[in-house]
């Protein structure tokens, strides 16, 4: 969740009215987020993902206001729809970087706090809903300083003063050595005659797009109209973005122009300032959430959300803001809605029950099997299903079958690389790190364990046992191992069996209906030195899922 | 005898052997008595005393600090984990130090300026560093009981985290033949102590005296094999969805991104998705969704939606499910396809629950782990509503002890969306433990009116910190220790 930093004296002037630092906490927990910290500068607030119009002190005192019945109009609207500026978009830019919206806003007093807040929210706003400027970004300038009008296309290599800059650079030269260059970097393709998506008037280049702006047209505190360029992949989100922006100039009391974007000659006027409208039966409200409302407390309530709204027979016309992106159907409305209405005043209704619960069988039989070994006087473990090529093959004396592991892309950790084929080591692990304990220890766990066989993934529950005991020895592993197959009424053939992580001539294999499903044995000393165990250690590992057949698999274990 | 004599030594005609503070315990006659009486005991020769000179070891404040926390070539490793370092940004007191002790364990070595991991200290920084091990047990035992490491106690007091004193101390003490007698001739008759086949049999107990035994001696506690804690949590919750009616349900782990993401209308940029937060598998790298109507239906909801395109190979990437919502999700798509298919006998509302282990791409430490439980409940039925959703979720964790409430949240496959809140006792406040709301129609492709489907998921380790008041860390769950598994309560 993207927690916003924002300074309050600024969000307090916004606001409009006096509200103490507990009411005020009271309101935003009310509208689902939550202040993590109110100090004497600042206020940090942490918001869902979903509502970017409110990254901002701009966007969240709109919210507040609303929420607190303090707004009159619910409605963002443009004018005037003659353009202020022309945007021509070239050909070459349309395989890079297609889409671009803007707009104009005069009239502006930018201070220091609404200049930070800008600069900070358009950074929050691109870093994470404009997926790291890939899907959409802003650009900001100073409108007295351009010349237009304006061409967006994409260019090879060209230069000129970046913002903060002191000399002329080419644009290859800031993708390697400007910060920003470097962290946005990837958003332009590579390639041996790159092109770069770059804004351009009369006079040059105004910004290399999504990279960084020019210092010519930088904007500071005293700038009063700006304008405002959203470049992206999406033409949805973009054409959003822009209606978003302008919401928010309009909120600071800037006056917002439409731009023209002309493309082959055709032009479309931007922002679109688009608002959708929903009808929805109050009844449905109702039945969603499970309160009754009636239908003015709906209206009250919509307005809290910032929703225009009318009654229209028995259902209820909902106008969704301009600057919502993630209205996408009817439930979305509900929700608002729904914390308006406080979820906390939502009383409990019951379901009426018509059937039985049950546990899978598996589940049943596996809590059964875990009470037995219980009984043998073991204790249950557990085990995390990573695991790495040393712990599950080396360290055991075994050589890794070829294709046989489901191994991980991506880890973070480098101790984890695959997932365990089998439980044995995960408890060597335990008895080595359990060594200053009393002795004998008696572990098991029941769990999965993953093979790949037949180009399929095999996901199989076994049960492992270990036993370290200064006078344990292959007779005692037998004795548990074979009470336990009968206790289950499994039918059962023993064969002595060849395996490298266990002593020659003490490791059997156990076979049920002419299928090998598990074996047991004293572990061989070099393992137990390999896991800095200091006594004799016997073990056993049965695979359930064949036996029980739990599932598809003619897999068998293997050591 | 004096009285005092006559009470030891009836104490340790008892016992075998006995230590000064087992003997001071039975005999319930105060430590400067029973020295008195030993002294006056082993000068006549009634009793054996063994003495030793004895190492008492004691962790120092800076070893309490590491033992709680980590040692600083650990700290260190952590942070070699996430790259190497250069040798010249290590500044700090602390940092310094663990780069003298990384170097002499040979945990890590510099190679043209930076710092490197070792393979031993890729090992140590997955496991422990058994030097911090020793001073959690100096810490806790007053001593480390793993023999073989006791070379480690000068390195540890070379670096001023533990003390060593030595002092003689009384070790054990034996009743002699001449005590013996002595008692005997003091108290007459013999007395029985075990019992045994021949004195039950035929009554030849009748007339016999039982020698007494001390109710307040110190004895070492049994240990119970026990489940694991875990195990007890998750029955206890289970137990309460059969309850309420619910059937439990389970699915893969490996899964096609599809059924973990996409079938959930999480957008395929959506930020949970990106490498660094899931594990996606090298082998297998890709798998087939089966499901191919339902996969294309998905599509195109997402195209719809979310006004983008929609890329069916980035919905057949291999990876660990990162919640089991994807088993809820299978079970959605299951039922709702068969309603679609014309199936109407269903006794709605239909109940599931599923519990199972999650994968997130995490670096391990206390708080944090690559694997865990979480436990995922759906009902589909008609005009469920959040009230509904609310009154289930109550009663689920309400019987296990838990204070639940509800905040509004966001998920992209609800809406509305909830935060569910439990209360803790150890903090006073309100702890997030999951989510839940309604099913987005996109995903159900079905109206309202004729079905909707509740779900929430939540993780389960989260309750064992509440519940347990001897659970400090999340990664002490999957350690297994002995002593930690047998020190658990039952809860």
């Amino acid at each position: 969740m993207p927690t916003i930093t924002l300074d309050i004296k600024y969000f307090r002037e916004l606001l409009g009215f006096s509200i103490d630092d507990k009411m005020l906490e009271e309101q935003i927990a009310k509208l689902g987020f939550e202040v993590e910290g109110i100090g004497k500068d600042e206020i940090k607030i942490e918001i869902t993902p979903n509502r970017p119009d409110l990254f901002d002190a701009v966007g969240m005192s709109r919210a507040i206001r609303n929420f607190m019945h303090r707004t009159k109009s619910f409605r963002y609207k443009i004018a005037n729809d003659k353009p202020a500026i022309v945007i021509s978009v070239g050909d070459k830019i349309k395989r890079i970087r297609p889409f671009v919206a803007g707009m104009v806003v005069k009239g502006l007093k930018l201070d220091e706090k609404s200049l930070a807040n800008l600069i900070k929210f358009m950074d929050k706003f691109c870093d994470t809903f404009g997926r790291d400027r890939r899907k959409i970004a802003i650009g900001m300038h100073d409108l007295s300083k351009i010349n237009g009008p304006l061409e967006y296309d994409a260019y090879t290599d060209e230069e000129f003063i970046p913002l903060n800059g002191n000399s002329a650079e080419m644009f290859s030269e800031i993708m390697k050595t400007n910060e920003k260059g470097i962290k946005y970097g990837d958003t332009i393709p590579p390639g041996k005659k790159r092109l770069y998506p770059a804004l351009k008037d009369t006079e040059g280049i105004l910004a290399l797009i999504p990279i960084i702006n020019s210092d010519r047209t930088k904007v500071s505190v005293g700038t009063r109209s700006l304008l405002i360029d959203i470049t992206g992949s999406s033409e949805y989100y973009v054409d959003k973005t822009a209606d978003m922006l302008a919401s928010l100039f309009i909120d600071m009391k800037g006056s917002v122009e439409k731009v023209e974007i002309v493309y082959k000659g055709e032009g479309t006027l931007s922002p679109k300032m688009e608002s959708k409208q929903m009808q929805i039966p109050i009844s449905m409200l109702e039945n969603e959430i499970g309160v009754r409302i009636g239908s003015n407390n709906v209206i009250s309530l919509a307005n809290k959300m910032g929703y225009e709204a009318a009654l229209l027979g028995n259902k209820i016309l909902f106008n969704v803001p301009e600057y919502r992106f993630d209205v996408i159907n009817e439930q979305d409305i509900v929700e608002d809605v729904a914390i308006a209405y406080g979820y906390d005043y939502i009383q409990q209704i019951a379901i009426p029950n018509y059937d039985a619960g049950a546990l899978e069988e598996k589940s049943i039989l596996i809590s059964k099997i875990k009470d037995l070994m219980i009984g043998y006087g073991f204790s249950e473990a557990m085990n995390t299903y990573f695991t790495n090529e040393d712990t599950n093959f080396v360290k055991m004396r075994l050589q890794e079958p070829s294709n046989a592991s489901i191994k991980l892309k991506n880890s973070r950790m480098q101790s984890i690389t695959m997932m365990r084929t089998w439980i044995i080591p995960s408890l060597l692990g335990n008895l080595g790190r359990s060594a200053s304990e009393k002795m004998p220890q008696r572990i098991f766990e029941i769990d999965l364990t993953f093979m790949i066989e037949d180009e399929k993934i095999h996901e199989d529950i076994h049960l492992a046992a270990v036993s370290v005991d200064p006078k344990a020895n292959f007779n005692d592993i037998k004795a548990v191992c074979e009470g336990l197959l009968s206790t289950l009424e499994i039918k059962y053939n023993l064969t002595e069996a060849e395996k490298k992580s266990f002593i020659q001539g003490r490791v059997a294999d156990a076979e049920s209906e002419s299928v090998t499903i598990g074996f047991f044995g004293e572990v061989h000393p070099e393992v137990l030195n390999n896991f800095g165990i200091e006594e004799p250690t016997i073990g056993f590992e049965i695979n359930l899922s064949l036996l029980y057949g739990w599932k598809a698999s003619s897999k068998a274990i293997r050591e | 005898m004096h009285k005092y004599e006559e009470r030891v030594l009836e104490v340790l005609r008892n016992n075998k052997e006995l230590s000064l503070g087992e003997l001071i315990s039975g005999s319930s006659i105060g430590r400067d008595k029973v020295l008195w009486a030993l002294e006056n005991l082993s000068k006549r020769g009634a009793v054996n005393v063994r003495k030793t000179r004895k190492r008492e070891i004691e962790i120092t404040e800076e070893g309490k600090r590491y033992a709680e926390t980590l040692l600083p070539e650990e700290k260190l490793l952590k942070s070699l984990e996430k790259g190497e370092i250069n040798v010249a940004e290590l500044k700090g007191r602390e940092e310094q130090i663990g780069f003298l002790w990384a170097k002499k364990k040979e945990l890590a070595f510099i190679s043209g300026g930076t710092l490197k991991m070792t393979k031993r200290g890729l090992a140590v920084a997955a496991e422990g560093d058994q030097d911090r091990m020793m001073l959690n047990d100096i810490a806790i035992h007053g001593k480390s009981r793993k023999e073989s490491m006791n070379e480690r106690i000068p390195i540890l007091q070379s670096r001023h985290l533990v003390e060593v004193k030595e002092r003689e101390e009384i070790e054990r003490i034996r009743i002699s033949g001449e005590g013996l007698a002595e008692i005997e001739k003091g108290a007459g008759e013999e007395k029985v102590g075990q019992l045994n086949k021949s004195i039950i049999a035929g009554g030849n107990w009748k007339g016999i005296e039982f020698r007494k035994y001390d109710v307040n001696i110190k004895v070492e506690k049994a240990d119970a094999a026990l489940k694991h804690p875990l195990t007890n949590l998750s029955d206890d919750i289970k137990r309460a969805y059969v309850g309420l009616g619910f059937k439990e349900i389970s699915g893969p782990i490996v899964e096609p991104s599809f059924w973990v993401f996409d079938s959930l209308f999480m957008p395929q940029d959506h930020p949970a998705r990106e490498m660094q937060d899931t594990f996606y598998l090298a082998k297998p790298s890709m798998l087939k969704v089966k499901e191919s109507e339902i996969q294309k239906r998905i599509g195109k909801a997402h195209k719809r939606g979310w006004k983008g395109d929609w890329n069916m190979e980035a919905s057949e990437q291999a990876m660990l499910r990162t919640h089991v919502t994807s088993v809820s999700s299978r079970q959605i798509q299951s039922i709702v396809g068969s309603m679609m298919k014309g199936k109407s006998d269903f006794n709605l509302p239909l109940k599931f629950f599923s519990m199972g282990r999650v994968f997130r791409n995490e670096s391990i430490d206390y708080k944090h782990l690559a694997d865990f439980y979480q436990t995922d409940g759906i009902i589909i039925g008609k005009g469920l509503t959040l009230a509904n959703l609310f009154d289930t979720l109550i009663k689920i964790y309400g019987s296990i002890g838990m204070k639940v409430s509800f905040k509004p949240s966001y998920f992209p496959f609800v809406e509305p969306g909830v935060e569910i809140r439990v209360f803790s006792e150890k903090t006073g406040g309100w702890i997030e433990i999951g989510g839940a709301g309604i099913i987005r129609r996109e995903i159900t492709g079905i109206s309202r009116k004729k079905i909707s489907v509740l779900a929430w998921g939540v993780t389960v380790e989260r309750f064992l910190l509440l519940r347990e008041n001897n659970i400090s860390s999340i990664s002490e769950l999957y350690g297994s220790r002995i002593g930690w598994l047998r020190s658990r309560k039952m809860v």
